[in-house]
């Protein structure tokens, strides 16, 4: 039984950590979000269902992805959004329309705030690329479940005075490290923004989102749902993906 | 001279005939005034109304403001210059900080301009006042007029949820308490907008001591020169469009003007044509007893005029008491439309300065002497001995 | 008796043609008032027609609650199928369908990149359609300042002002963003064939006017309207019978637990028009009653005057045995003969100029300003059925009145100092 203290030391320095890791730091907890959210070089196949007031559109998109900072995307889907392009660089977006209009706008100032593709998420939404941590100070402050699954509840408030929510509220999988659900308040604290995460897939050695639910807490719209198809990690993409000349090709 | 007292006693002596002419030219005269009178109150009410309710003695706009460019109102908002704020605390201005919002009525969205004013503002004729007597520190107290109120379903009492972003561009949410609906009759503070108090929306926004227009009372001698941030829109500016229109309206009342004026000189023009006619005879005795042709034309043109002068002592001893009451009293509509949203405009005003008496005098008086004349001139054709026999060719 | 009068009527100029000229003068007067009053208030109500609330207008319940807002996710759809059931039971009326829309306006420079953009409101119309009247009914190909209307699809006009302001070289594209049905940015490039003054300070700073299809697509609203506008084809507003084509319309159509089923109004149930309408109503109402009493002492007037006039004659027919009672009826006969002429006279050189300023109208260009949109620079007079009645009914019963009270005087006279008044 010589071995015996050392499986007791193992177990005991074992259940230590996990006793310690019980509660993570938030820092830790956004870092390991982003660890699944983030991808290196990926190209992803989505579709968005919108319901709005008077209907369900649904529209496909295949998207060039690498890293946070830059996106492509190019609808495919219904044949009316064909050939529309949007290109992402950091903070800075530009849409393509085919022909025969054949413009490339710049979406800045009041046009960042509009809708994408008439969902719940305007264009300010997914390009704000400074990361949750830079931009707030994480605290957990508890567990809850959602879903039947066990959560931590991450509470982030602002530390600079220009961004866009005041205040979050996450709910992340204790085990999965993926928010299943979070809001967005106003300076007030009323609550502006909710998304839900439905269903994930394992990918590679991570989890990641497969139907997300957003809506605007303060319409009684149905929301918009955005469902990833399919991602195939590592794909080869030319660094000339990213740039406004591809929107015209 | 001669002339002038055979005409004054031809005048006078006539009785019944001179006296349904003198009422029929002072009864034209008097509604000239009249409906000039009242076509200027009008116009002079709603400009008024605009100056009072909204653009008081002129403006200072900030750079960027335009007030139809919503989009323009994200930057549009600037600290308050010093020289501005010594008329501010003078009580000779009053700011105003505008912003864009979203409210949620009836659960639907609906974009809205919220402006800021002082509820202790004088300069304005907005009943602001109210917004400080609200109980309820939870929520923003509103304003709003009667078209906002159709166009949104919001009444007195109602609470609506509303979301801006500050100047920073954080989003931030709140209620705002819609204390009162006020019926007025200027669209330019109505329409699409809630007023709510400055220090609210300044504190909303996070802009301190900021605004977007500064109005400044009205007949104020010495207003501020502007600067490169701050931009003075006077009246000719502000008011450009009511000008126009009222120009427009201008054009119908000259044309009624004319018609009235038409029928009154109808009324001499028959007099004259028919004195001529029945006093023919006298015509030739004159003639024979040695007045020249044009003393006769002279001495019937000079009726006619004495007619006129006659018209107006007697208009104003009738029509001024009338006139001045109308325009104390003002003429308050029929009922029928009282339970309309007319309610500035339910009492109309006339005014009548004194160009309008004298113009007004003026050409009537011409056009009198004219219309005299015509029929009269005919005598120059006349025959003294056919005169004499009664025939008039 | 009546014959008689007639030959006694022509054969004294001074007894008949005088007084006639002056009814009828005064009946013209009358009703040229009446119609340019009328006229104006019709100005008023067309301009509002034509641009915005047509004689009767049709939306969608929930678009009609937020019109200001333009929502278009909650406009008409299968607009084509309403369009044709409209025609069939309402034939009297043009029913025409129109997007209204806001959005910016974006100017590209020689790379296709944005160069200015600003705000503008947009108005969709059936501009090429081969009955469609819209192009006529908005005044284009006079308001037009540089370019023409368009021709073919695509094509825009903007306000003159914008133009100027935006540094935009006709013939050149520009793109509009909008918002589509769906809530997406919607983009859609069209070319400025011409620039146009609108007339109201608030277009004419930025607006533009495009076909109904180019917009249909570019908003994603297939066979959809914001609204439908329903115009009288004798193109005249008839309150009575738009408020009962709205209640039949309503109960056929519209479903108030529908929120998407069309509901269709009056002009007056929009903008404030009917209690504008009222207003102004009163208001013709009060002038025009103080120009008749002023028209009816005139003609009160020349009917005392006509009178004394006679009064040898009248002592001649009493002196010729004709009683008091026969003279007066005889007087008054001719009176009424007199005024029904003149009336009749004036109101037909009335109407007849009131047609002409109905057609033609007075042109004032001149005096104030250029030809737009919103406002017809021509202030034009307007017939009604009123406009035949106006000016006769008081030209008949003042000159009936005048005489009938400057009659009573002939009961006054004493036959037997008769011949002393023809002593003298």
């Amino acid at each position: 039984m010589k071995k015996a203290p050392a499986i007791i030391i193992f177990f005991i320095i074992t259940y230590t950590i996990i006793g310690f890791a019980q509660v993570p730091s938030g820092l830790d907890v956004l870092m390991k979000i982003d660890k699944n959210l983030v991808l290196d070089k990926a190209i992803s196949y989505t579709t968005i269902i919108i319901h709005g007031r008077t209907g369900t559109r649904s529209i496909k998109s295949k998207n060039w992805i690498e890293g946070k900072d830059k996106a492509f995307v190019e609808y495919t889907d219904p044949p009316r959004e064909k050939g529309k392009k949007m290109l992402r660089l950091g903070n800075q977006v530009w849409n393509y329309y085919p022909e025969p209009t054949d413009r490339i706008i710049t979406i800045s100032g009041h046009l960042l705030r509009q809708s994408v593709m008439g969902s719940d998420l305007s264009y300010e939404d997914i390009t704000e690329n400074r990361k949750l941590t830079d931009m707030y100070d994480a605290k957990v402050t508890g567990s809850e479940m959602i879903n039947n699954r066990n959560c931590y509840v991450v509470e982030l408030s602002s530390k600079l005075d220009d961004i866009a929510y005041h205040s979050r509220k996450l709910w992340v999988d204790k085990e999965r490290w993926l928010p299943l659900k979070e809001i967005r308040y106003a300076k007030s604290g009323r609550p502006i923004k909710q998304s839900e995460l439905l269903e994930v897939f394992s990918l590679e050695n991570r989890w990641y989102p497969k139907r997300i639910l957003y809506h605007d807490l303060m319409q009684n719209g149905n929301g918009t749902e955005y469902i990833v198809e399919s991602v195939e990690l590592h794909a080869a993409i030319a660094e000339s993906q990213f740039t406004k000349a591809a929107l015209k090709k | 001279m001669l002339v002038l007292k055979l005409a004054f006693r031809n005048i006078t002596h006539a009785g019944l005939r001179t006296w349904l002419n003198v009422i029929v030219l002072s009864f034209a005269f008097v509604l000239i005034v009249l409906t000039e009178g009242l076509y200027d109150g009008m116009s002079e009410q709603v400009k008024d109304a605009e100056i009072d309710s909204s653009v008081g003695g002129g403006q200072f706009w900030q750079k960027d403001y335009d007030p139809n460019d919503p989009f323009s109102f994200e930057t549009a908002h600037s600290e308050i210059p010093v020289d501005l704020k010594k008329e501010i605390e003078r009580d000779n201005a009053s700011a105003v900080l505008i912003a864009s919002a979203s409210i949620f009525p009836r659960n639907l969205i609906q974009s809205v301009t919220l402006k800021g004013i002082d509820p202790d503002q004088k300069i304005v004729n907005l009943p602001v006042t109210v917004l400080k007597e609200e109980q309820d520190t939870n929520a923003i107290p509103g304003l709003i007029g009667f078209r906002m109120a159709k166009s949104t379903g919001l009444q007195a009492g109602d609470y609506v949820s509303a979301r801006w972003r500050n100047i920073k561009g954080t989003f931030d949410a709140g209620d705002i308490k819609i204390v009162k609906v006020i019926n007025i009759n200027i669209p330019s503070v109505d329409k699409g907008q809630i007023w709510i108090p400055l220090e609210s929306l300044r504190t909303m926004m996070q802009a301190p001591g900021q605004a977007t227009v500064i109005t400044f009372k009205k007949n104020l001698s010495r207003i501020p020169s502007g600067s490169r941030e701050w931009i003075f829109k006077d009246h000719n500016y502000l008011l450009k469009d009511l000008n126009e229109n009222i120009s427009r309206k201008r054009l119908y009342s000259n044309f009624m003007f004319s018609l009235l004026l038409g029928i009154a000189l109808l009324a001499v023009f028959d007099t004259q044509v028919l004195s001529i006619f029945r006093r023919r005879k006298e015509i030739g005795t004159l003639m024979a007893l040695g007045m020249t042709k044009w003393s006769v034309i002279i001495l019937f043109t000079l009726e006619g005029c004495l007619l006129g002068i006659l018209a107006f002592i007697t208009g104003f001893m009738y029509g001024y008491p009338i006139l001045a009451y109308l325009a104390k009293e003002g003429i308050v509509l029929p009922r029928m439309i009282e339970q309309s949203q007319f309610a500035i405009l339910l009492v109309l005003y006339p005014k009548y300065g004194l160009k309008l008496y004298i113009v007004t005098a003026l050409i009537l008086f011409i056009s009198v002497i004219i219309v005299s004349f015509l029929p009269a001139h005919r005598i120059a054709k006349l025959k003294p001995t056919d005169a004499l026999k009664g025939k008039l060719s | 008796m009546i014959k008689f009068l007639i030959k006694g009527l022509l054969r004294d100029h001074h007894r008949s043609l005088f007084p006639i000229l002056i009814v009828s003068f005064g009946v013209l007067l009358t009703t040229v008032l009446y119609s340019f009053i009328n006229g104006e208030l019709n100005d008023l109500i067309d301009s509002n027609a034509r641009f915005d609330t047509g004689h009767l207008k049709i939306m969608t319940r929930a678009y009609n609650t937020m019109a200001s807002q333009m929502p278009n996710d909650l406009a008409l759809t299968e607009v084509e199928k309403l369009i044709l059931s409209l025609n069939i039971r309402y034939p009297d009326y043009d029913w025409t369908a129109r997007i209204k829309f806001v959005g910016l306006l974006d100017v590209p420079d020689e790379n296709g990149e944005t160069k200015a953009q600003n705000p503008i409101f947009g108005l969709a119309v059936n501009l090429f359609g081969k009955n469609s009247k819209e192009g006529e009914r908005l005044n284009l190909a006079k308001s037009i300042v540089r370019g023409h209307v368009p021709e073919k699809p695509r094509e825009i006009l903007i306000s003159e002002e914008f133009a100027k302001r935006m540094n935009t070289v006709i013939g050149h594209p520009i793109t509009l963003l909008s918002t589509s049905s769906g809530g997406a940015i919607a983009v859609q490039n069209f070319i400025v064939c011409g620039t146009v003054k609108f007339g109201a300070a608030v277009m004419d700073r930025g607006a533009m006017i495009a076909d109904l299809s180019d917009l249909q697509y570019t908003l994603e609203m297939p066979n959809g309207a914001s609204e439908i506008l329903g115009f009288n084809k004798k193109n005249y507003y008839d309150p009575d019978e738009t408020k009962i084509i709205k209640t039949n319309f309503n109960s056929l159509f519209s479903n108030a637990g529908n929120q998407y089923s069309p509901l269709m109004l009056t002009l007056e149930d929009q903008n404030e028009l009917g209690e504008y309408l009222q207003y102004i109503t009163v208001l013709t109402l009060v002038i025009i009653g103080i120009f008749l009493a002023a028209m009816s002492v005139v003609l009160l007037n020349t009917g005392l005057m006509s009178g004394i006039r006679r009064y040898g004659e009248i002592g001649v027919r009493l002196a010729l045995g004709q009683s008091k009672d026969q003279i007066y009826k005889s007087l008054l006969y001719e009176s009424a003969l007199i005024g029904f002429i003149g009336s009749v006279t004036g109101t037909a050189l009335g109407l007849a100029v009131s047609l002409y300023l109905q057609e033609f109208g007075i042109d004032i260009t001149e005096t104030l300003r250029n030809t737009s949109i919103m406002m017809s620079n021509i202030i034009k007079a307007r017939i009604s059925i009123a406009s035949f009645y106006i000016g006769f009914i008081p030209g008949l019963l003042a000159t009936l009145i005048g005489t009938a009270l400057s009659g009573i005087q002939i009961f006054k006279r004493q036959t037997a100092s008769l011949f002393k008044e023809f002593e003298t």
